[in-house]
C-alpha cells in the first residue's frame, strides 16, 4: 500500500498504542531519462510487437511428438493438427511445448541470478545496497537490458534485485498460462515464449553484472590474457579439481583457498561449461578442460581427483560414473544434489574424512566451505594415486572389447550423430584405430550407445583409449571473458554498424551438440573475423573454437584482437554474459542514435531489427536455456542460426521472401508504407552444414537501413561466401539490390548484366544505372519503422 | 497400398526407425520398394528432389542426384550440396535456401515453386542428416498434403513413403537408388 501526502502538516493526534512501521522507502528515482511507455511489461504489453514479428516470421512447427499426455483426459492424438480433449490443436500444443522449454531456460538463468545475489551477500558479508553497480569509467549504460525492460538504471545490486523480482513474477504468470485450459492459439503461446525470452535476457544481465561487481571480474577491458583450454591442459602431476556447471561462487572459494594457502603449484583447477568460464574471470590460473560436449569423456578419462558440481548441464548420471572411478563428488547447489547427504553444517575436516573414506560424495550448500573441502580432498587423493593418469582400459581390454563387438548396429541407431561405431570397432579389431580416433571429436559422449550395447562394451572408454594421444595433446588458448561492451567502443562502431560498413556482428554462442565435431566453431569465427565482421562469443562454442590453430599455430584468440570492432573476436564470458551482446545492440540505439532506451522495448527492438546487422549462431544448441536465449534475441530483433540438431526445438521463425505483405514497413520520413527486401529474412532457422550456415549468416546481416556503401560491402561478402561454399551466386542476391550503388564495385558490370539477362531488369548502360527492377529504390533519408506509434508520436530520443 | 509395401520375405531389411525413441501415434511411413518410388515420381505432376549435406561426404549420392536431374527431376540443393552438383553441370532450381526454409515454403499457400509455376505435389529427399530430415518430414506430415518420399538409407517414419532401413548394407541401398532411376 502506498500513502501519498501533499503539502501541509502530518499530525497524528490523540493516538495511543499505535505503531507506525516504515518498510521500504521508495525514493524518487533520478530522472536519468524520461520514462518510456512500457516499464516492467506484463504478458500482454508487448503483444502487438510480437504479433508483428509472428506475422512476418511465421512460426514453423516440426512437432517432436504428435500426442499430448499432460492431463488425465488424454493421451490425445493430435496428428494432422487434430484437436485433443481439451480442445488444443497440434500447432498450439507445439507452441505450448516451446513455451514450456523457454520457461525452463529462463528459470535456469533467473534462478541462477537469484542464487547469485544470495551468495554474494553471504560471501562478501555486504548488503546488496552496499555493492555499487560500477563497470568503470567507460561504461555509463551499465545495464542496458534492465534499463530497457524495467526502466531501472541500477546503482547498486539492490536495484538489480528489484528488477529480478519483476522477472520472477512474470515467469510464474507465463507458466500459469501453460496449464490445461488456458491459451488456445499458437500465436499467443509464441508471444509468451518471446516474453520469456526477453525475461531470460534480463535474468542473465542481472546475474552477470552482479558477479562482475561483487567479485571483481573484468569490466569490459580488451586485450584480455589467454587462458588454457583443452583436455590436455590439466597438470596430471598435481591434485586436480574438476568443476562442472553454471554457478561460480563456490568455485571462487576454491580459488581463494588455493591462493591463500599458496597451493598453486600443487593444485590444478579446471572446469567444464560456464562455471569454468566464470572462474577464469576471477582466477587466471584456472583452466578450461572442455565444453559441454566432452563432459562424459572428461569424467570417464578420470581427469579429476575430486569433482565439484553446481547447477545446469551436469550429467544426471554423474554419480553412476564417478562411483565406478572412485572420484568423490561435491554438490554445491540445491538444484542438483543427486541424493547425496547434506553435510553443510558439518566441520570441513569431518566432510574431508567422509569423502576420503570412499563415500561417493556429499552436498555442501555453503560456498564458503567448499574451497577447503575440495582442495584438501584433491590433495589427499593425489597422494594416493600415481604421478600420471592413463587411459582407463588396458591394451588387452581394448582389444578384447573390439573383438566382442558383433557389429549389430544398435549403437548407430541409438547414436544422435549416427556414428558407425561398429565399423570403427571392426577396424580397431584389425589394428586400425584411426576411425575411432577420428570419430572421437564427432561423438558428443551422450552414452546412449552403451545403454543399448548387448555386449556391454564401454564405448566411451574405447574412444578415449583410441584418442588418448589427442586427449593429452589437446591444448588451446582462449581469451579470458571480458564482460560488457564499453560505451566508448559503441561510440566508435555505432555508425559503421548502422550504416553497414562493418558488415555485421556475428554472435557465436551456445552449446556443443554439433553435427560434425568442434572444428566448425573455429571455422565460423575465423571466416567472419577475417572479413572484418565483429565476432562476439560466449559459452561452450567459445571454448571449442579455441582448440584449433591456423598454419602459423595461432588460435582465433591469438590471431584477432578482442576489441568490439571489425575483425575482432571478443570472448564475453559464460552463458549469462550473452546479455552483453543484447546490451551492445541496445547501446547502439542509445549512444549512436540517441534513442531513449528507458522502458522503451518495442521501439528499440524495432530499431535493432531495421538497423543493427547482427546474427547469432548456436551451432550446437541443445538445452532449454539455448531455446530461451535465442527467443530473447529474436524478440529484440536479432536473428539466430542453429545447427541441424536445433531443428528439434520444434519451432522456427521463418520469413517468406516472396510474400509482399510480410515485408511492408513505414518510412517515418514520409509516413508511407514501403515494400522492403527480406532483411533479415528469418529470425530462427536451422542449417545442416556450415557450408550452408556461413552464407546464410552473412545474408541475415542485411538490414533495410543499410547505406549503399554498407549494402555493397554486405553484398560482397554474401556473394563471395556463396561462391565459396555453394559454388554459385546466391539465388536471391538481386532482392537486396536497391540501386547500382549497392553493387560491389569490382563486379558492377558483371552484376548489372546478370540483372538484365536473368532477372529482366532495365539497365541504362550509358550511365550504368538501374532504371527498373528493384523491389524499392534507395533513399538516404529512408527511416524504417514497424511501429505506427512512432509515426504518430515520433521516436523517443534523449 | 499394401502391395506397395516391403514384404518380410523380400530382400529388404525391416523398416526400423533410426531413432528408436521417435515413437508416434500416427501411422508410420510405408516402407516401399524402388519400383514403387519410381512409379510415384512418374505419376507426380510437380515432383521435386531436395538434396542435403550428405552429398558433400558421399560421391555416390552426387552421382545419383545427377542422374535424377538427367531424368528431368528438378533439384533444390541445400546444405552446400549445390557445389558438387554444379561441378557436374547440374543447375539446381534452388541452392540458397535451407531444408528448413524449403519445408516452410512447401507448406505455404502463397508459394508458387522455385520456377513460379506452382507448388510441388511430390517431394523426394536425398542425402540428409536423418534427425534433421525427420523433423521436417514431421512438419509436412502434420501441416501439408504433400507426398513425401525419403530415399536415404534410413527409414524415415514421418515420410509418407520411405526406403526401409539400409544402414547395414550400403551396396543394397545404392542398388535401390539405381533401380528407382532405371524405372523412371
Amino acid at each position: 500500500m502506498v500513502l501519498e501526502f501533499g503539502k501541509g502538516a502530518f499530525v497524528v493526534d490523540d493516538l495511543r498504542n499505535v505503531t507506525i512501521k516504515i518498510g521500504e522507502i521508495a525514493e524518487e528515482e533520478e530522472e536519468w531519462a524520461p520514462m518510456g511507455p512500457t516499464p516492467m511489461p506484463g504478458i500482454a504489453t508487448l503483444r502487438d510487437w510480437d504479433f508483428f514479428l509472428l506475422k512476418r516470421y511465421k512460426p514453423f512447427y516440426a512437432p517432436a511428438c504428435d500426442m499430448c499426455c499432460l492431463c488425465t483426459m488424454g493421451k490425445c492424438d493430435l496428428t494432422g493438427n487434430k484437436r485433443g480433449a481439451c480442445g488444443i490443436d497440434l500447432a498450439a500444443q507445439t507452441g505450448r511445448i516451446v513455451t514450456i522449454a523457454c520457461s525452463i531456460g529462463v528459470s535456469a538463468h533467473t534462478g541462477h541470478a537469484r542464487h547469485m545475489l544470495h551468495d554474494i551477500e553471504h560471501m562478501t558479508g555486504k548488503k546488496l545496497s552496499e555493492i555499487p553497480v560500477d563497470l568503470g569509467p567507460e561504461i555509463d549504460e551499465v545495464a542496458p537490458l534492465t534499463e530497457l525492460i524495467t526502466g531501472i538504471k541500477p546503482k547498486t545490486l539492490e536495484d538489480l534485485e528489484r528488477a529480478l523480482r519483476y522477472a520472477e513474477e512474470q515467469i510464474v504468470q507465463v507458466v500459469d498460462a501453460v496449464h490445461t485450459g488456458q491459451e488456445g492459439s499458437y500465436l499467443d503461446y509464441e508471444s509468451k515464449a518471446l516474453h520469456l525470452g526477453m525475461l531470460d535476457s534480463l535474468g542473465k544481465e542481472i546475474a552477470d553484472i552482479a558477479q562482475i561487481c561483487a567479485f571483481g571480474y573484468p569490466k569490459g577491458e580488451d586485450n584480455q590474457p589467454l587462458i588454457e583450454v583443452g583436455m590436455g591442459v590439466m597438470d596430471r602431476s598435481k591434485a586436480m579439481i574438476l568443476v562442472i556447471g553454471h554457478h561460480a561462487p563456490p568455485v571462487l572459494n576454491i580459488a581463494d583457498y588455493i591462493e591463500e594457502n599458496g597451493l598453486e603449484d600443487e593444485v590444478d583447477l579446471g572446469g567444464i561449461c560456464c562455471t569454468a568460464n566464470d572462474m577464469t574471470r576471477y582466477y587466471q590460473k584456472a583452466k578450461i578442460v572442455s565444453a559441454l560436449g566432452r563432459q562424459l569423456k572428461v569424467i570417464r578419462a578420470g581427469l579429476a581427483d575430486v569433482i565439484v558440481i553446481d547447477e545446469q548441464c551436469i550429467r544426471a548420471d554423474i554419480l553412476y560414473h564417478t562411483k565406478k572411478l572412485g572420484i568423490p563428488v561435491i554438490c554445491t547447489n540445491e538444484k542438483a544434489m543427486h541424493a547425496l547427504p547434506d553435510m553443510t553444517k558439518e566441520e570441513p575436516k569431518n566432510i574431508i574424512k567422509y569423502l576420503l573414506d570412499g563415500n561417493p560424495g556429499c552436498v555442501i550448500l555453503d560456498p564458503l566451505k567448499v574451497g577447503e573441502v575440495a582442495v584438501e580432498v584433491a590433495r589427499a587423493r593425489r597422494k594416493q594415486r600415481g604421478d600420471d593418469i592413463g587411459p582407463r582400459l588396458t591394451e588387452e581390454q581394448f582389444m578384447e572389447y573390439a573383438r566382442a563387438c558383433t557389429q549389430c548396429g544398435n549403437c548407430t541407431i541409438a547414436c544422435p550423430q549416427g556414428i558407425r561405431i561398429g565399423e570403427a570397432m571392426e577396424a580397431a579389431e584389425n589394428g586400425d584405430r584411426s576411425k575411432l580416433e577420428k570419430e572421437w571429436d564427432v561423438c558428443i559422449a551422450c552414452g546412449r550407445c552403451e545403454q543399448v550395447c548387448p555386449k556391454g562394451i564401454p564405448i566411451i572408454d574405447m574412444y578415449n583409449y583410441a584418442a588418448w594421444n589427442l586427449i593429452v595433446n589437446e591444448k588451446g588458448k582462449l581469451r579470458r571473458g571480458r564482460g560488457p561492451i564499453r560505451d566508448s567502443e559503441i561510440r566508435n562502431v555505432g555508425a559503421p554498424i548502422v550504416l553497414g560498413t562493418i558488415p555485421g556482428i556475428i554472435a557465436v554462442i551456445g552449446c556443443g551438440n554439433y553435427p560434425n565435431g568442434t572444428r566448425d566453431a573455429y571455422t565460423i569465427m575465423d571466416e567472419f573475423a577475417s572479413r572484418n565482421y565483429i565476432v562476439v562469443t560466449t559459452g561452450c562454442m567459445a571454448f571449442d573454437a579455441a582448440l584449433y590453430k591456423d598454419e602459423e599455430g595461432q588460435t582465433v584468440y591469438e590471431k584477432y584482437h578482442d576489441r568490439f570492432d571489425g575483425g575482432g573476436v571478443v570472448q564475453i564470458g559464460s552463458c549469462v554474459a550473452n546479455a552483453h551482446i543484447h546490451g551492445a545492440a541496445i547501446k547502439v540505439a542509445r549512444i549512436f542514435a540517441k534513442r531513449n532506451i528507458r522502458a522503451n522495448y518495442e521501439e528499440i527492438a524495432d530499431y535493432i531489427l531495421n538497423r543493427v546487422g547482427a546474427c547469432g549462431v548456436a551451432w550446437g544448441a541443445y538445452s532449454q536455456k539455448a531455446a530461451s536465449i535465442a527467443t530473447g534475441f529474436n524478440r529484440l530483433g536479432i536473428p539466430a542460426v542453429v545447427g541441424p540438431h536445433g531443428s528439434k526445438y520444434r519451432r522456427a521463425f521463418l520469413g517468406r521472401p516472396y510474400n509482399d505483405e510480410d515485408w511492408m514497413v513505414y518510412d517515418a520520413r514520409t509516413g508511407e508504407k514501403v515494400r522492403i527486401e527480406p532483411a533479415p529474412q528469418d529470425l530462427l532457422v536451422a542449417a545442416e552444414t556450415i557450408e550452408e550456415a556461413i552464407p546464410l549468416m552473412a545474408k541475415l546481416c542485411f538490414r533495410p537501413n543499410d547505406t549503399t556503401q554498407g549494402r555493397s560491402i554486405k553484398l560482397t561478402h554474401y556473394i563471395d561466401l556463396s561462391l565459396k561454399y555453394l559454388k554459385r551466386m546466391p539465388d536471391d542476391w538481386h532482392l537486396f539490390v536497391r540501386t547500382e550503388a549497392d553493387l560491389p564495385l569490382a563486379k558492377k558490370e558483371e552484376l548489372l548484366k546478370e540483372l538484365e539477362d536473368k532477372h529482366g531488369w532495365k539497365i541504362d548502360w550509358q550511365k550504368k544505372k538501374i532504371v527498373e527492377g528493384p523491389i524499392r529504390g534507395y533513399h538516404a533519408g529512408f527511416n524504417p519503422t514497424n511501429l505506427e506509434r512512432c509515426l504518430r508520436d515520433g521516436f523517443m530520443t534523449v | 497400398m499394401m502391395e506397395m509395401a516391403v514384404a518380410k520375405e523380400e530382400k529388404f531389411p525391416t523398416a526400423k526407425r533410426f531413432d528408436i525413441a521417435d515413437i508416434q501415434v500416427s501411422r508410420e511411413a510405408t516402407a516401399v520398394k524402388p519400383k514403387v518410388v519410381a512409379n510415384m515420381i512418374k505419376r507426380a505432376k510437380r515432383p521435386l528432389l531436395v538434396t542435403g549435406g550428405q552429398l558433400l561426404k558421399d560421391e555416390k549420392l552426387v552421382e545419383f542426384a545427377v542422374k535424377f536431374a538427367e531424368k528431368g527431376i528438378p533439384i533444390a540443393a541445400t546444405a552446400g550440396s549445390s557445389k558438387p552438383l554444379i561441378e557436374r553441370g547440374i543447375k539446381p532450381v534452388s541452392k540458397t535456401y535451407t531444408l528448413h526454409q524449403i519445408t516452410q515454403f512447401l507448406q505455404d499457400e502463397e508459394f508458387q515453386g522455385f520456377d513460379g509455376n506452382g507448388n510441388y505435389d511430390t517431394v523426394i529427399f536425398l542425402g540428409f542428416l536423418p534427425y534433421y530430415l525427420s523433423r521436417m518430414l514431421s512438419s509436412l506430415k502434420h501441416f501439408s498434403k504433400i507426398t513425401t518420399i525419403a530415399i536415404d538409407e534410413f527409414y524415415q517414419p514421418h515420410a509418407k513413403f520411405s526406403f526401409t532401413n539400409l544402414t547395414k548394407d550400403r551396396e543394397l541401398y545404392y542398388s535401390m537408388l539405381q533401380e528407382v532411376l532405371d524405372n523412371l
